[in-house]
């Protein structure tokens, strides 16, 4: 073997590699979006050139079931990840009440380049939610429940929230501390067909003094929205976040006109006239892809358990922990003992 | 208006305070071992016995502090500086007491490593035990999981800094005497690289562990926040430290001061990154 593939395959090389994995580490800190890739990629590949070379001409390492388990279940695990890098999918999505997922509403989305997932397979249907606080604003349990097709058609309630995501056709969705309340509102137009929808307004209750939103009809000039909301919200107390029970009042500012609309209020503006039409809410999502999270954590797992075999032999082999100091004798016993060991001292147990 | 006691308190006081006997009598048996005007020779035996029954008394009592605390508050120690210190002085302790009990060639380390963990003892009389709230992303068996993986690798690493402090201290006169009766410094230090290597298992684990809660808790395995980018460095840090001594013949006293730098790195990982910087662990609360 060459020189350069004997460097390459030596603990040496794994010490350049690990100190550049540090670098990168320390770079990505904070910032890994921002941080060039590449920092983490070279080391990461020089790494895993090296676990791969180690692994076939080291015999300290093929030889040794424990520790060649180790370095197959680190090679894998780096490659897994790469792997994950190159696959993955992430995105968000705000869904209302009683909507459907759709892929055309994802926004954030970031994708590896070989990304395989269907989001198109994706379906269900956002139903209510509730979210208790502490005193003080803590954000407590979210409970949301969704309704999911099953593998015969039928639609199944389910509730999800926090660290309890969706898993459907390998994607994770996960709810997330961005929700909110939206009006529902029709405006039908001087002239052709009503339309209805939801505008969303900021999360709550983060945003519970900025409740506002503009949205322009078709046709017409932008309307400014500010919802008043009474949710029960009390800072200093705990209580439930529960939109179903929510009231609130739509403002809506029509140049210098200010007018109060109640659920079913319609108002008459340049252009066609808007009815508010009940009020929904929406909950904010985490899209998260990666089909080598299974295989990462058996991976890794593998790994560790191979090191743990390794050594757990090489300690029984000579159990030092055991020795005993009470005496003199038993103290120059123990010393005639290590060096008596040196052809396991030589490894230095490592 | 209803009174929020307590009831932790009384505990812990009584658990430092049993350490810090222990760590008196630990130093007081190898002072007398090593003192040159000794009248009477002092029971070895005897004094190793206080000292282990005085770190399993801390133990217990802080058992006790730890088990009123979550009653009353009515969650696990895993939120705020105050548990996370109550806690990480019971599982030093605990894992200490074991290694003491099981493995006599490190007994004398214990003047080494009684007093780091009196450092935590000090420290944590000074923070405010507040009330935390547990944050939704904590009902989570994955935590306990990391949390638990993450105090096994602290405590060996004190274990290991222990005997690591031993081989340092032996460079001083004064200081070298206190610890004749144990080992040569390439015996302690092959035991140090053992608890070491444990430490290093338990330090992968909880990172495993850590991975996967953050996956369900935020939806991202990983992200590089202070913790996170904390905790692999020094990962990084200790197999760097295991496979340098596979290459290098490294000089027992920077093999020792390896340990310790990396003990002082898992330290500041554990009490540093989480407190000083408010994005540790994004979406903690």
């Amino acid at each position: 073997m060459s020189g350069v593939l004997t460097f390459a395959s030596s603990t040496r090389f794994t010490l350049v590699g690990m100190a550049l994995l540090a670098v990168g580490a320390a770079l990505s800190y904070e910032n890994p979006a921002g941080t060039p890739v590449w920092v983490l990629v070279v080391p990461m590949m020089l790494l895993a050139v090296n676990l791969l070379l180690a692994i076939i001409n080291n015999p300290a390492i093929n030889r040794r079931g424990g520790l060649l388990l180790f370095h197959i279940g680190l090679l894998g695990v780096i490659t897994l990840a790469a792997v994950g890098r190159l696959t993955h999918m992430q995105a968000h999505i705000e869904l209302v009440s009683g909507n459907g997922f759709s892929s055309a509403e994802l926004f954030d989305v970031t994708q590896g380049p070989l990304h395989t997932g269907d989001v198109e397979k994706i379906q269900f249907v956002q139903g209510s939610w509730t979210v208790d606080y502490r005193a003080g604003m803590k954000r407590g349990l979210t409970l949301d429940t969704i309704s999911v097709a099953d593998e015969n058609g039928v639609w199944q309630e389910q509730v999800i929230g926090d660290d309890r995501p969706l898993l459907i056709h390998g994607f994770r969705i996960y709810t997330t501390s961005n929700k909110g309340f939206a009006p529902v509102l029709t405006w039908q137009p001087e002239r052709g067909e009503a339309i209805t929808g939801a505008i969303n307004m900021p999360s709550y209750p983060i945003n519970s003094f900025r409740q506002t939103n503009t949205w322009t009809p078709p046709g017409s000039e932008a309307i400014k929205f500010w919802l008043n909301l009474d949710t029960g919200l009390n800072e200093n107390a705990a209580w439930l976040l529960e939109p179903a029970r929510a009231k609130a009042q739509l403002v809506v500012n029509d140049g210098d006109q200010r007018v109060e609309l109640n659920l079913g209020d319609t108002l008459a503006l340049s252009g066609g006239v808007l009815r508010f039409d009940s009020l929904a809410s929406w909950m904010g999502y985490k899209v998260f892809y990666d089909p080598t999270l299974y295989w990462l954590f058996v991976s890794s797992v593998l790994s560790v358990l191979g090191m743990a075999f390794h050594y757990w032999k090489k300690f029984s082999v000579n159990p030092l922990l055991m020795d005993s100091i009470d005496t003199g004798k038993n103290a120059s016993e123990n010393n005639s003992r290590v060096n008596s060991t040196s052809e396991y001292s030589s490894e230095k147990w490592v | 208006m209803e009174q929020n006691i307590m009831t932790e308190l009384p505990w812990l006081y009584a658990g430092l305070s049993a350490y810090t006997l222990a760590m008196l009598a630990a130093f007081y048996g190898v002072i007398r071992t090593a003192s040159p005007v000794v009248t009477q020779p002092l029971n070895k035996r005897f004094n190793e016995q206080l000292v282990l029954l005085l770190v399993v008394t801390g133990v217990l009592l802080l058992t006790m502090a730890l088990t009123s605390r979550w009653i009353r508050i009515g969650h696990g120690p895993f939120v705020n500086l105050f548990e996370l210190l109550i806690s990480q002085l019971f599982s030093l302790g605990l894992v200490f007491s074991l290694v003491y009990w099981r493995v006599p060639m490190m007994r004398h380390s214990a003047v080494v490593a009684l007093p780091i963990i009196m450092i935590m003892g000090l420290w944590v009389l000074t923070v405010t035990p507040t009330d935390s709230v547990f944050p939704p992303t904590y009902h989570n068996n994955w935590l306990w999981a990391h949390v638990g993986l993450g105090k096994f690798f602290l405590s060996f690493s004190l274990v290991g800094s222990g005997l690591a402090g031993v081989i340092l201290l032996r460079g001083w006169a004064s200081t070298a005497r206190w610890f004749r009766s144990m080992p040569n410094n390439e015996a302690l230090d092959q035991l140090a690289w053992r608890f070491m290597l444990i430490a290093f298992i338990f330090d992968t684990l909880m990172l495993i562990a850590g991975a996967v809660w953050a996956q369900d808790a935020w939806g991202r395995f990983w992200q590089w926040d202070a913790l996170e980018t904390s905790a692999f460095l020094n990962w990084l840090a200790l197999g760097a430290a295991l496979h340098a001594r596979l290459t290098y013949k490294v000089p027992l006293r920077i093999a020792a001061l390896l340990i310790i730098g990396i003990f002082i790195f898992a330290f500041f990982t554990y009490f540093g990154a989480p407190f000083y910087s408010e994005a540790a662990h994004k979406g903690v609360i």
